[in-house]
């Protein structure tokens, strides 16, 4: 025997060994994930409508080009693109500012901990409807009545669809910008503080140590929780089914909330099924390439 | 260089300025659910909404043995918050190991499957689900939300622990192996309590997302199974909104996650990313 086969001999037990302890996660995960995944593959290729029982038939690619042909769809993703977008930048910056500061202060560090886990560990759907009944409803939420008397007006928050697009982004906001604030903080506290003292001997201002060592240094926390993020926001959903429902008509709808109705509302699951493919493509596509560049930076 | 006097009283007065301002944007709608949920009907619907009024525990009482009381949606998502939780740590504890330590073949492919698992949008797998668990019988019941609740407790567990696994020192578990000490062996007596920590940490997150989750519920529950988070709208009919008994349900509903979250406070950051940081893929 050559040492080379000597030593797959002498690791034969422990392969088999790991293999034993993964099997039942990897066939579990085959089970409920790949499988469902595959019949909806399949069902989007149907022409499945739950009003019209009996009705099924294979529809090759319909859905696909009436998706194509519907504006509505088209409106959800660029909302989805837009929600995305605008709330992971939002939280970032947010949270980013509110790390530095609470840097500053270390006092008060230990509110803004609590303080900050709070809406973490809410459900979604609980934030939604704090937010749609005591903030926003008109005529009885706080913050509207905060607007009112700083005289800006009444506004149908959730109504009117520009307002309802931004309420729904800052509720998201909301929720997840203490999630950014606590990793950059984590991340920012673990600096090497020499190197700061090093700046300040040569006079740097705080925007230039900010640039030059602070933001290089956190640079793989910000890239980990951009990533982590945007995964979340694609997935979005309770928070805006319990603010909006996905209206005032469709301004609300992103791809989750377009699936969701056009299937379990209008009921055509077939065409919701590849409303949700197109979703799940998106969703891979960006995170692998997100992993690319996350590889090559 | 002496910094003029004054400047750094400025200075401190607009940092703990806009840390009070962050601060209030922060915990107001929490606070004003505490409030709207102690108040009696007229105070409630009072506008300009009022601070100072007679606090009240009837909605709180209201919601736990009214008609509409959520005894039972707690019950069902403490039943499958739990079952959820105790199938996932059996499932992933030994599966994380093997990723972690273990020559296991095939180890990239699989990483990356389970990380691909991971990030399966929920909409994709509800819409099969529904038309699955209606074919089979398992709409409104428990094995059925517990099932589809594994699609996203089991990667998320994997990733937490393969990166926990990673940190744990060799040098025990390959002394108890020179021990003649079988694999089994090692890893149940010599790792299993070194990853104690790590599993606490894993069963707090997979409780509260199962006990938070709502889009599986609402589609895949119905009268018999139907979980806290979904029976928030016992409160919400078209006719009016029983605001104040909507607030105390969803304080109730979300007490247990508050309190568990408070508590592994220190946790929970780190280890939401965890996976992320280092993960199955790494290597």
């Amino acid at each position: 025997m050559t040492p080379a086969e000597r030593l797959a001999v002498a690791e034969r037990p422990e392969r088999r060994f790991a293999l034993a302890l993964a099997a039942p996660a990897v066939a579990v995960l085959a089970i409920t994930t790949t499988f469902p995944l595959v019949y909806l593959l399949w069902q989007s290729l149907q022409n499945i409508n739950l009003a019209m029982p009996g009705m099924d038939r294979f529809a090759g690619a319909e859905n696909y080009v009436r998706m194509w042909e519907d504006r509505r769809f088209w409106g959800a993703l660029g909302f989805t693109v837009v929600y995305t977008g605008v709330t992971v930048a939002l939280q970032l910056v947010i949270g980013l500012g509110m790390a530095l500061l609470i840097l500053q202060i270390p006092r008060a560090q230990w509110a803004f901990r609590i303080v900050a886990i709070i809406p973490i560990v809410l459900a979604p759907v609980v934030a939604g409807l704090f937010w749609r009944t005591l903030m926003l409803a008109p005529d009885f939420g706080i913050l509207d009545f905060a607007f009112r008397s700083l005289g800006f007006g009444a506004h149908n928050w959730l109504g009117d669809p520009r307002l309802a697009r931004v309420s729904v982004i800052a509720i998201h906001t909301w929720q997840w910008t203490p999630f950014v604030f606590l990793y950059l903080l984590a991340a920012l506290a673990a600096l090497p503080a020499d190197l700061y003292e090093a700046a300040r001997i040569d006079r740097a201002s705080a925007w230039r140590r900010f640039v030059h060592i602070t933001l290089p240094l956190i640079r793989p926390a910000i890239v980990i929780v951009v990533i982590l993020r945007i995964t979340v926001a694609l997935s979005a959903f309770a928070a805006i089914y319990a603010a909006t429902g996905g209206g005032p008509g469709t301004a609300t709808e992103i791809i989750n909330l377009y699936a969701y109705r056009v299937s379990f509302a209008e009921l055509s699951l077939g065409y919701g099924a590849s409303a949700a493919v197109v979703l799940l493509v998106l969703t891979m596509a960006v995170a692998a390439l997100l992993f690319h560049l996350r590889r090559a930076g | 260089m002496r910094r003029p006097a004054g400047t750094g009283a400025l200075r401190t007065a607009i940092l703990m300025g806009t840390a009070a301002v962050l601060l209030a944007v922060w915990t107001v709608p929490v606070l004003w659910a505490v409030l709207t949920s102690v108040k009696n009907e007229k105070e409630v619907l009072a506008y300009p909404p009022t601070i100072a009024f007679d606090a009240t525990i009837k909605n709180f009482r209201e919601v736990l043995t009214g008609p509409t009381n959520i005894v039972p949606n707690l019950t069902s998502s403490l039943i499958i918050a739990v079952a959820t939780t105790i199938l996932t740590i059996v499932i992933a504890v030994p599966a994380a190991y093997a990723f972690a330590r273990l020559k296991l073949p095939g180890r990239k492919p699989l990483g990356f499957y389970v990380l691909a698992t991971q990030l399966v949008p929920p909409i994709g797998l509800i819409i099969p689900y529904f038309l699955i668990m209606n074919r089979i019988g398992w709409m409104d019941s428990y094995r059925g939300l517990v099932l589809i609740y594994l699609t996203f407790s089991l990667p998320f567990a994997i990733w937490l622990l393969v990166s926990y696994f990673e940190d744990i020192p060799r040098e025990m578990e390959e002394a108890a192996l020179l021990d003649r000490a079988s694999r089994w062996q090692a890893f149940w007596h010599v790792v299993l309590p070194q990853a104690r920590g790590a599993i606490g940490v894993t069963v707090v997150f997979v409780f509260l997302n199962a006990w938070n989750e709502f889009l599986f519920a609402v589609i895949l529950g119905g009268a018999t199974v139907k979980p806290v988070t979904v029976s928030m709208y016992n409160y919400i009919n078209t006719e009016q909104t029983q605001w104040a008994q909507l607030a105390a349900a969803a304080l109730m509903a979300m007490l247990p996650v508050i309190v568990l979250g408070i508590a592994a406070q220190k946790h929970i950051v780190a280890g939401l990313s965890a996976g992320a940081v280092k993960g199955v893929t790494r290597r």
